[in-house]
C-alpha cells in the first residue's frame, strides 16, 4: 500500500467525529501517527484511536478545548514531551452558535471566535516551534460562510473569514521554514453533527444535492487534505480550496431550472 | 461551600439567573438556559472541580440534581485516589 505519510505525525483538533475523523484516518491510512484531540466526546476520540491503532501507525488521544489558551498550551506540551515533533497540523475543531447577527452576544462571538479562528493562531504558533528543521503543513477547515451569507450563521462566518485570512498571513510567514499553510472550505457537509442540529432546529435545514447530484461527504474533505498534505501540493500556500461540488459558481442554477420549467 | 452551591453559583453566573431559583429538579430549560450556556456551565465545572464530564454523560442528566450528583461522585473519587 502506497503510504507517503510514513513516519509523519499529524495532530488532527476535533477528530473523535465527523469530518476530523474522517480525516484523521485518512491520513493514518497514508502511514501516518495520528494525535487524536478531543473536547466533549471521549467515547468517540477513543473510538477513533482504536480504529487508527487498527491501520498499524501510532496513536494518542490527548483532551482539550482549543478555545482555551492554557489548554492548547497544555496539548503542545504533551506532544513536545512525547515526540518532540510534529509534520502535520490539521485545525478542525470548529464550534459555533447558530443566530443571525442581529442576535449573537459577546459571549457567543468570544466562544465562537476563540475555537474556530483563535485557535488556528495559537496551535499554528506552538505547531511551528514543532516543524523547525523539518517542514510541514497546516491546514485548517474553512466554510462557504466565510465568502458567502448562510442563514443563521454570522458569527461562524466571519470566524472562518477570519481563519481564511489568517491562513493566508501564515503561509507568507511561515514558507521560509518549509511549513505549507492553507484551507479547505466546503458546503454543507453530510455529517451526524448535521443531522442532529436540524433535527434539533438548532440550524435551518439547508441541506441540498450540489450541482453534481449530491451532498459533500466528510470523504472529499479528507481526499482534498490528504492532497494538501502530499509534496505534490508544495507549492499551494495560502489558498482556501472550495470544494462544493460546483455550489458556489452556479447560485442561479435553482431559479434558472424553476423558470424553464 | 458545598461542591452542590459551588455548581449552583457557577451556571447561575453563567446563565444570568438568580441562584435561588436553580433547584435539585430544576432543569437547563427551566432556567432558560441555550445550548452555549449549558457548554459552558460543564465546562466551567470542570475545570473549578478538574474532572471531566463528557457530553455522553451530561446528555443523562435529567436536572440540576443529576449534574451535583455526578460532579460529588467524582470528586470522592478524585480525593480517595
Amino acid at each position: 500500500m502506497n503510504q507517503p505519510l510514513k513516519g509523519k505525525l499529524a495532530l488532527v483538533t476535533g477528530s473523535g467525529r465527523g469530518i476530523g475523523r474522517t480525516i484523521a484516518l485518512k491520513l493514518a491510512s497514508q502511514g501516518a501517527d495520528i494525535i487524536v484531540n478531543f473536547f466533549r466526546h471521549r467515547q468517540a476520540a477513543e473510538k477513533t484511536a482504536e480504529d487508527i491503532q487498527a491501520m498499524g501507525v501510532k496513536t494518542k488521544v490527548i483532551r482539550a478545548n482549543v478555545g482555551d489558551p492554557t489548554k492548547i498550551d497544555g496539548m503542545f506540551d504533551i506532544i513536545g514531551n512525547d515526540f518532540g515533533y510534529l509534520d502535520i497540523l490539521i485545525n478542525n475543531a470548529a464550534s459555533g452558535v447558530g443566530r443571525s447577527a442581529m442576535d449573537v452576544d459577546v459571549k457567543a462571538w468570544d466562544w465562537t471566535m476563540d475555537i474556530n479562528a483563535k485557535a488556528l493562531l495559537l496551535c499554528a504558533q506552538r505547531a511551528s516551534k514543532l516543524m523547525e528543521g523539518r517542514g510541514g503543513k497546516i491546514v485548517s477547515i474553512s466554510s462557504l460562510g466565510a465568502s458567502f451569507v448562510l442563514p443563521t450563521y454570522a458569527v461562524v462566518g466571519v470566524s472562518k473569514a477570519a481563519l481564511e485570512a489568517l491562513t493566508r498571513y501564515l503561509a507568507i510567514e511561515l514558507a521560509p521554514k518549509s511549513i505549507c499553510v492553507n484551507a479547505v472550505a466546503a458546503s454543507a457537509v453530510e455529517t451526524e453533527a448535521l443531522k442532529f442540529y436540524i433535527k434539533e432546529q438548532l440550524m435551518p435545514d439547508t441541506r441540498q444535492p450540489t450541482p453534481v447530484g449530491r451532498m459533500v461527504i466528510p470523504e472529499d474533505i479528507a481526499n482534498l487534505v490528504a492532497f494538501l498534505c502530499s509534496e505534490e501540493a508544495f507549492m499551494i500556500r495560502g489558498q482556501t480550496i472550495i470544494i462544493d461540488g460546483g455550489t458556489s459558481i452556479a447560485p442561479f442554477l435553482a431559479v434558472r431550472e424553476e423558470g424553464s420549467q | 461551600m458545598s461542591v452542590e452551591e459551588q455548581i449552583r453559583d457557577i451556571v447561575a453566573n453563567i446563565v444570568h439567573v438568580d441562584k435561588d431559583l436553580i433547584t435539585r429538579d430544576s432543569t437547563f430549560k427551566d432556567i432558560k438556559a441555550d445550548s452555549l450556556d449549558i457548554v459552558q456551565s460543564l465546562v466551567a465545572v470542570e475545570d473549578a472541580f478538574d474532572i471531566e464530564i463528557p457530553d455522553e454523560e451530561a446528555q443523562n442528566f435529567q436536572n440540576f440534581g443529576d449534574f451535583v450528583s455526578y460532579v460529588e461522585s467524582h470528586v470522592a473519587e478524585k480525593e480517595k485516589a
